[in-house]
């Protein structure tokens, strides 16, 4: 390349370097510009992912399903023997029904807490070349809904509203590594901070260094003032491993969430909530499970050997 | 870089962005997902010579950094594309022409990609942004790198002529 031509290339490189720099301390400072131009771009987006959502919601689960294709390989023979059209008319009710079906549990859960409700469809996920947890949900402040609004599925807390437009939200989800929320141990009601990792695992720290936390202890969360960003009170998790030991100033802990996060379909956006926590804890119902009690049959009596009879010492 | 060409590249990521937002982040990938974005943007970057490196990679990046999902400040991902889109532009007078071996130049974009995804997390580091822990990013690295390399010849002929098609009498 010529000499010239060189320098304009530097020149070029330094001119796109500033402006980017620019709007990098543009952002940093809080113009709303820049915020703004998110808002219009997710105004945009939402008819197309509301469409995309509607067509691609098959395909989505593709790679899940190819993983445990050989623990259902006995059933997809048996649906490969439906004719195709059933088998098209059978997956769009059975995305319906999914979708009814955790509907129905979120309603109960909003129900049994006495919050008034926003229910929404999920129509995309983060992207992957931001390193966010979050999803779109098909309702927005027309609905509504406002940032820092507490986002339930139909087992527990699953994030906060982050942003909204007219039609759709955006929320940070609980597994986001920049997720904080304050929970409480239903057994001891010690309090606590409950972190995202960025993974299905999640941290949590009691600020009582004195509390003990132990496995299998219920999280629920802590609330917030005037309900933002939590109501009080929603089932967040689970404590399945626990560090008390003496030497560590606060104790930490390993923790599930209810909320399976890479399955949500239908969730829920909190729009009010009682001040106080609910009388009954909103943990999740448990699928109903067939119990089968079993009868001995009478079995022959033996006679007792004489070593085996109980003898009364004189 | 023409003005005109400018125009199609910005709407060629744009489309690109809106699939990628819309569409590709609805699949639930195994180990992490697949940025098709970054990966189209990169290989974008490959094709074009100085100047039309570094303008590609600043439009992408501008591009990017409206995803509403985003917790990055406005222009991060348009600093680091562009400045990745320089080191393409130099190191393609030095090395060789990567387009030319189909095998290299996937090679090259998925390194261009997990660079992008390196950067963007030293940068937002150094701002104090929280993007999780070392293994779940990790993760997310290798992941990208995978299914860069897996998708990357599916649309490289595609994206060849499609880059072909998009130059002027003069740039050809």
């Amino acid at each position: 390349m010529a000499r010239g031509g060189g320098n304009r290339s530097r020149l070029l490189l330094v001119i796109l370097l500033v402006t980017a720099l620019f709007f990098v301390t543009l952002d940093l400072r809080g113009v709303s510009l820049t915020k703004g131009s998110r808002s219009v771009t997710q105004t945009i987006l939402a008819p197309v992912q509301r469409t995309v959502s509607t067509i691609f919601s098959p395909v989505g689960r593709f790679f899940g399903d190819v993983k445990n294709f050989g623990k259902t390989n006995a059933e997809l023979k048996q649906a490969l023997a439906t004719n195709k059209l059933l088998k098209s008319k059978l997956a769009e009710n059975s995305d319906t029904k999914g979708q009814l079906a955790q509907l129905k549990s979120v309603l109960d859960l909003a129900g049994r807490g006495n919050y008034k409700v926003a229910a929404a469809r999920v129509i995309a996920r983060g992207s992957a070349s931001s390193f966010s947890q979050t999803i779109t949900i098909d309702a927005g402040s027309s609905s509504g809904i406002r940032s820092n609004m507490t986002v339930i599925s139909q087992n527990g807390l699953i994030g906060v509203v982050k942003s909204t437009t007219s039609s759709t939200s955006i929320v940070l989800l609980l597994s986001d590594p920049s997720f904080k929320v304050g929970v409480r141990i239903a057994r001891s009601q010690s309090v606590g901070v409950l972190s995202g990792l960025g993974s299905t695992e999640y941290s949590l720290v009691l600020l009582d260094p004195s509390g003990t936390i132990q496995t299998g202890d219920i999280l629920l969360t802590n609330g917030s003032e005037g309900n933002k960003p939590f109501v009080p009170g929603v089932p967040v998790g689970v404590v399945v491993g626990a560090d008390n030991s003496a030497a560590s100033l606060t104790q930490t802990a390993t923790v599930n969430s209810y909320a399976n996060l890479n399955d949500l379909g239908v969730v829920s956006v909190i729009l009010s909530a009682p001040t106080t926590a609910p009388s009954k804890p909103l943990l999740p119902t448990p699928n109903p499970t067939v119990t089968v009690y079993v009868t001995p049959a009478p079995s022959p009596v033996l006679s007792p050997t004489p070593s085996a009879s109980p003898t009364k010492k004189k | 870089m023409s003005p005109v060409r400018i125009i199609y590249t910005l709407g060629f990521f744009f489309i690109l962005f809106v699939l990628q937002e819309s569409a590709i982040s609805l699949i639930h990938f195994p180990i992490a997902g697949f940025s098709l974005y970054l990966a189209l943007a990169i290989s974008l970057i490959a094709f074009e010579d100085h100047n039309g490196a570094i303008v590609s990679g600043f439009l992408a990046g501008i591009v990017l950094d409206l995803s509403p999902t985003s917790n990055a400040p406005f222009g991060q991902w348009a600093l680091i594309l562009t400045s990745i889109a320089f080191l393409f532009a130099v190191n393609r007078d030095s090395i060789a022409d990567v387009t030319t071996s189909p095998i290299t130049f996937v090679i090259v974009v998925a390194g261009g990609v997990t660079l992008a995804l390196i950067s963007y997390l030293s940068f937002g580091a150094l701002l104090g942004e929280e993007n999780g822990s070392l293994g779940h990013d990790a993760t997310v690295l290798a992941g990208n790198l995978l299914w860069t390399i897996i998708f990357t010849p599916m649309f490289l002929p595609a994206l060849r002529r499609a880059h072909e098609y998009s130059l002027t009498a003069r740039e050809r």
